[in-house]
């Protein structure tokens, strides 16, 4: 009964996408009101019909009703309830019906939110948003259908994806990277329908570029979340391997970090129309080559759904979208070519500009790499690899000048900078990176990588720190403020910009914990019988006893665990363990990881004798490595704060344009 | 910039396209081989009754070496039948040696307890150097051996009857075929 | 003076990230322990996902391994242990393609992207119109529906 209602829903939520795809278009050419609102609301049922369909396959995995093929597959009658809860997305149909929920609910939400504004662009982005929703549907209608029945039916499912049940970050990092890919749809859409009405204006350019940071801010955490799982799961100490699925995930925020600054320049000084639409357009298909790549099997992957019927659908969606948006683009050209003022060779303007050079070219070698086995093959029929080695060394010197320019852009001035200014500026910053390097040296730091980031973070550092310190002090001295009041009142008034220092802190962060954990990690591995110790940097690792015994909470997974006891600079127990689930032949990897804000202590289990008790251990020692997650809720932070709706009422609109390039004279944001 | 710039279309997209759409005729695990046309691999290995069997008891005769493990499952259990049937057909002809895959004695036994022994020998691979030797990736993949010696073809995957007898062809004396 | 500023900026950073680069690749040590985990971090673990030997934890990489170390210990050079391998399974159990052109193209890419960066720049600055006081036609009919929008 329950798969029924769920089948029922989905079909319920393709047709109300249909009607509301047709209710748009109409309301777009004719300007009638009453469609646009009917159009609206089939898009909020459909939110809900696809809300009935996750229900009924989360009820459906908690009463465990092998009937349905999806829960046959991925549960099992031992399975913990938030197991099953999670499993809603563990598979491929299942991961598509969730899809869906999310990309209904963000077209519900902003077609709600600007209901009663911009009556233009809405029905055409409706209609952009409805046509992407469709193609959901008409996957889990058709090719992709969740609640397929399964006969006979069997008294015992196959179990979820053992690599899932291991860690609550399953429950964290899909739904966190679905909320960003779902999200990208929507600046996608504005941009169709601005191209559509040829609005493609600064109002645009400021919905846009909203509408781009929310799902931004999910893509990132849910990347940040990712590195952080499979970290914390796969046992090769480890956070990012470039696989094509990692990729997949980059690749549109690469693009749509690009638009998010050049809108930035759009914004101030106009033109770059077509360079913004296009990378509007570029962040959605990339999502959907991403989800392509990730559920067709035509590249092999750490996270490869199984290879079925879905690929050539999602291929097709990825030509229609190409075609669609190109053409569009095409055929606006004209219009769209020019505009803007100019600015001098060194200014924000251009060291933006030039950032969007370097992530384009890092967007180009990352998806470069991922296809070039598929190209090699497809040509000549040899097969080669292209992983880490290949990757950090190409991408590691871009990063590398990103974050150069990450410092240099915000303290060059909008408009031309004159030799005199940027001097005085950067002085002090190289002065700094100078004695940090110094420093470091003296301290015993060696290795070129860690070095040159620490100095480069120094540089960049002391930039921020100086723009923060010069603002607050004068408007501690305009207004008589104590410096942390001035600051705040500074960063409440100019959210963007503070929100922006934020996230380019977040990024320093980061970029220095991956430096140095990568360059400083240390690695032995070790065989011990019980009793025995053995060293890595300042801790001292004794292993106490091999056990073999089922699971407390899952009695069909075997777990050989290792409990060992280590001390120095801080001490306790760890138990790592090779979990064998009935539905692998390899037995899963739970690493235990000791972490600390200066280092990680990580043990993995290699091998076992159960006869001696003896155990081969994997030991790392790896400097830093949680500051990586810091800096990415640092990030993420900072972008929430910048898109925060600021206290000041807002005026009519019209006016506002008019205002807009006086404000930004005086207040030099 | 007027009508040329309609062509950005089909530039764009038509490359994409067949890129993409080429991936779904191929298995992106499998691996070009390089020993096909090359000597085989020599070997000395244990079979699973404890006796001791080389490479070169089999030369001057065309042989299939087929890596598969008990837990490789269902591709080792699809391709099973069409070894035996193969075996029983043309074992005069052509020799057949099973090599486990990471696997062990008991679990391998049970594998033929269970799903039928067809009578041709499977040996050990101790520490996997035989598999690294023919380049094997996982199982089951199946080497076809000819007469001279060389690796005239190798399969990717589970065995069909249809491939089995298109590569037996390649390595069988004419007269048996 | 000041037009080069921002390029030799940039080329300065690339620069020190390319030293930092070269004293990735270069091996770090000669001795036969860090020559093999060298290798070992080049070379593709045969049943994993992408991962490299020295990363990997299977039988296939700790017998690779195992190879490795033996052959380095017979006196093999770094491109003899790898032709060794590519003996066996081809280009792909090296985890970097060789091609160059592989290694270039990405900054071919972003050589030309700067380029035209630099004309697209130059071109606005020549064909720039000062930003004009008065409203254009086009927001003047826009302002004018947007208003009327707003009172309906």
């Amino acid at each position: 009964m329950i798969p029924s209602i769920g089948h029922a829903a989905i079909v319920v939520g393709f047709g109300l996408t249909l009607y509301s795809l047709a209710a748009h278009v109409l309301a777009g050419r004719s300007g009638d009101a009453r469609l646009s609102v009917s159009a609206r609301r089939a898009i909020i049922g459909s939110f809900v019909a696809a809300g009935v369909g996750c229900l009924a396959m989360i009820v459906s995995l908690l009463t465990h009703d092998f009937s349905v093929l999806y829960v046959a597959e991925n549960n099992a009658t031992t399975t913990p309830p938030f197991i099953s809860v999670i499993s809603l997305w563990a598979a491929l149909e299942g991961s598509i019906l969730f899809w869906t929920l999310l990309a209904t609910g963000w077209a519900a939400l902003v077609l709600h939110r600007y209901r009663a504004r911009h009556r233009a662009l809405m029905p055409w982005v409706g209609a952009t948003l409805s046509a992407v929703n469709l193609f959901f549907f008409a996957v889990m209608v058709w090719p992709g259908n969740p609640f397929l029945l399964t006969a006979p039916v069997g008294s015992e499912g196959s179990g979820p994806n053992a690599l899932l049940q291991n860690h609550p970050f399953m429950a964290l990092h899909p739904p966190l990277l679905y909320l960003g890919y779902t999200g990208l749809a929507v600046p996608f859409a504005f941009g169709i329908a601005a191209l559509i009405t040829r609005r493609l204006d600064e109002e645009w350019l400021r919905i846009v570029r909203r509408w781009t940071l929310v799902p931004w801010i999910f893509l990132t955490l849910g990347i940040v979340a990712g590195a952080w799982w499979s970290y914390e799961v796969l046992g090769w100490g480890g956070y990012w391997a470039w696989d094509p699925v990692e990729n997949a995930a980059l690749l549109p925020w690469l693009t749509a970090t690009a638009f998010v600054h050049s809108a930035m320049v759009a914004e101030r000084r106009g033109g770059l129309k077509i360079w913004t639409a296009a990378l509007v357009i570029a962040t959605f298909v990339l999502t959907l080559v991403g989800t392509f790549l990730t559920r067709s099997g035509i590249v092999a992957s750490v996270h490869s759904f199984t290879q079925s019927a879905i690929g050539p659908w999602f291929l097709g969606a990825i030509v229609i979208s190409l075609v669609a948006s190109l053409t569009l683009l095409v055929w606006r050209l004209p219009q769209l070519v020019g505009g803007g003022r100019a600015s001098g060779t060194v200014s924000r303007e251009s060291a933006f500009l030039f950032n969007n050079v370097l992530f384009l070219g890092l967007t180009f070698a990352v998806l470069f790499g991922t296809l070039l086995p598929l190209i090699v093959a497809s040509t000549s029929g040899d097969t080669i690899s292209v992983g880490a080695p290949w990757f950090n060394t190409v991408t590691v010197p871009i990063f590398v000048a990103l974050l150069f320019l990450m410092g240099v852009g915000p303290a060059l001035p909008w408009g031309t900078a004159s030799w005199t200014t940027v001097r005085s500026r950067f002085i002090t910053p190289l002065a700094v990176a100078a004695a940090t390097t110094a420093l470091a040296l003296v301290a015993g730091l060696r290795e070129a990588v860690p070095l040159g980031t620490l100095a480069l973070a120094a540089f960049v550092g002391t930039i921020m720190l100086d723009e923060i310190v010069r603002g607050a002090r004068s408007r501690a001295r305009a207004r008589s403020e104590d410096p942390a009041t001035a600051t705040w009142h500074l960063a409440t008034r100019n959210r963007r910009r503070y929100g922006g220092y934020t996230v380019h802190l977040g990024v320093l962060v980061m970029a220095v914990a991956v430096a140095i954990s990568s360059g400083l990690a240390s690695d032995r591995t070790v065989t011990l019988a019980p009793g025995e110790s053995a060293e890595i940097g300042g801790y001292v690792i004794r292993h106490d006893r091999l056990a073999i015994e089922p699971l407390a909470s899952d009695a069909r997974v075997i777990e050989t665990r290792a409990e060992v006891t280590y001390s120095g600079p801080q001490s306790g127990t760890l138990a790592t363990a090779l979990r064998d689930y009935p539905n692998s032949q390899a037995a899963i990897a739970t690493p235990a990881v000791r972490t600390s804000l200066a280092e990680d202590l990580y043990v993995t289990l290699l091998a076992s004798d159960a006869a001696t008790g003896a155990v081969t251990l994997h030991l790392f020692l790896n400097p830093l490595v949680v500051w990586i997650w810091i800096g990415g809720a640092i990030v993420g932070l900072g972008a929430g704060f910048a898109i925060w709706p600021e206290r000041r009422p807002r005026t009519v609109e019209v006016a506002e344009a008019h205002q807009a390039p006086a404000a930004a004279m005086v207040e030099g944001t | 910039m007027r009508r040329t710039r309609w062509l950005l279309v089909p530039i764009i997209v038509i490359p994409v396209t067949w890129l993409l759409l080429s991936g779904f005729s191929r298995d992106p695990r499998e691996v070009a081989s390089p020993l096909i046309g090359r000597p085989a691999p020599e070997w000395t290995l244990t079979t699973l009754d404890g006796e001791t069997l080389s490479s070169n008891d089999l030369a001057g005769r065309p042989y299939v070496v087929n890596f598969w493990a008990s837990w490789c499952i269902p591709a080792c259990v699809d391709e099973h039948p069409v070894l035996a049937d193969a075996f029983a057909r043309f074992g005069d002809d052509v020799e057949f040696v099973g090599i486990l895959y990471q696997d062990d004695p008991a679990a391998a036994a049970g594998f033929l307890g269970r799903y039928g022994d067809a009578g041709y020998p499977h040996v050990m691979d101790p520490g996997g150097r035989m598999a690294i030797e023919f380049g094997v990736t996982g199982p089951p993949e199946t080497f076809f051996v000819d007469a001279a010696g060389n690796v005239a073809d190798k399969n990717f995957g589970p065995l069909t009857d249809a491939v089995m007898a298109e590569k037996l062809n390649s390595i069988m004396p004419a007269a048996s075929r | 003076m000041i037009r080069w500023w921002p390029a030799a900026a940039v080329g300065l950073a690339f620069a020190v990230a390319a030293l930092a680069v070269i004293t990735i690749l270069t091996p770090s040590g000669s001795t036969p322990d860090q020559r093999a985990d060298a290798l070992a971090g080049e070379l593709r673990c045969p049943d994993c996902q992408g991962l490299s030997v020295a990363d990997s934890p299977t039988q296939s990489a700790r017998e690779i391994r195992r190879q490795i170390d033996g052959l380095v210990g017979e006196g093999a050079s770094d491109d003899a242990v790898r032709q060794h391998f590519v003996d066996r399974y081809g280009e792909w159990i090296l985890l970097a393609p060789t091609a160059p052109a592989a290694w270039i193209l990405p900054y071919a890419a972003i050589l030309a992207g700067s380029i035209a960066l630099a004309a697209w720049l130059r071109a606005r600055r020549s064909s720039n119109a000062p930003p004009s006081p008065t409203l254009t036609e086009d927001e003047r009919r826009r302002i004018r529906a947007d208003a009327e929008a707003l009172d309906a």
